[in-house]
């Protein structure tokens, strides 16, 4: 563990923030999007909804045994995305016969993507993005305190 | 990463501790070698992070980073750690300042 620690942490949230708003932006540029990907039919299929998923970066063997033996003195290494998923929700059924992609009924297959949930999700990670950063300058804050100890 | 501090003095102050309980006493050679050996690395622990630091820049400058962020935290890394080398540096002088002033 080094004087650095708690800004490392800080900054694999930051990293795993700004992750998660490019995947945000990416669902919200695709939101008319209805040919993301072939099926196995040989039709198109509009985009499906990312969702990232994050996991702590010190899920490694040695974390594991520290903890086991009850001598867990490490205070966490970050965090960092573990994948990509796509969200199983169905797709929206739109009445617009003009759509090129719209099936014999007129309806057309578009993208689970709610612009709404996707904002929420925009805030959220930008608001959790400034707690970073504050996190990071508090603990900067703190080394520069230091340094005047004696002074 | 090692704090450079610490290290500096952990590691003198348990030569010295060592020397006396051997009950032989530290020649003013050994001391002047451990004292600049300890400098040395410390200096090198400050060269790398500012190192680091101009890498990540340039990588900034060429459009090759990935994150804005993480070329902040390796300036504000470089930052603290040359602050701390400043701080450690005149304690030092000092210290020499303070035992040349010494009446005799």
């Amino acid at each position: 563990m080094s004087i650095f620690h708690g800004m490392n942490t800080s900054g694999s949230a930051l990293t795993a923030n700004r992750f998660k708003m490019d995947v945000v932006s990416s669902n919200l540029a695709n939101a008319n999007t209805t040919r993301a990907q072939m099926n196995e039919d040989g039709e198109f299929e509009p985009y499906r909804r990312k969702l990232v998923s994050q996991e702590p970066r010190d899920a490694s063997f040695n974390s594991f045994l520290q903890k086991s033996m009850n001598r867990s003195s490490n205070p966490g290494t970050g965090v960092r995305v573990q994948s990509i998923e796509e969200d199983q929700s169905p797709f929206e059924q739109v009445y617009n016969p003009s759509h090129p992609d719209a099936n014999e009924d007129g309806y057309v297959q578009m993208p689970n993507v709610d612009p709404l949930k996707e904002m929420l999700d925009l805030m959220s990670t930008s608001r959790s993005y400034e707690a970073n950063v504050t996190a990071l300058n508090a603990s900067k804050g703190l080394l520069m305190k230091s340094l005047e100890i004696g002074r | 990463m090692k704090p450079i501090e610490s290290n500096l003095f952990t590691q003198g102050i348990g030569k010295v501790n060592q020397n006396i309980q051997q009950n032989n006493p530290v020649t003013a050679s050994e001391v002047q070698e451990s004292f600049a050996n300890e400098l040395k690395n410390a200096i090198n622990s400050v060269n790398s992070t500012q190192q680091e630091s101009n890498a990540q820049t340039n990588a900034l400058i060429n459009g090759e980073a990935d994150d804005l962020h993480n070329v902040m935290i390796s300036a504000e890394k470089a930052s603290v750690t040359l602050q701390t080398a400043t701080e450690i540096q005149n304690k030092a002088i000092e210290a020499y300042q303070k035992i040349m002033r010494m009446q005799l």
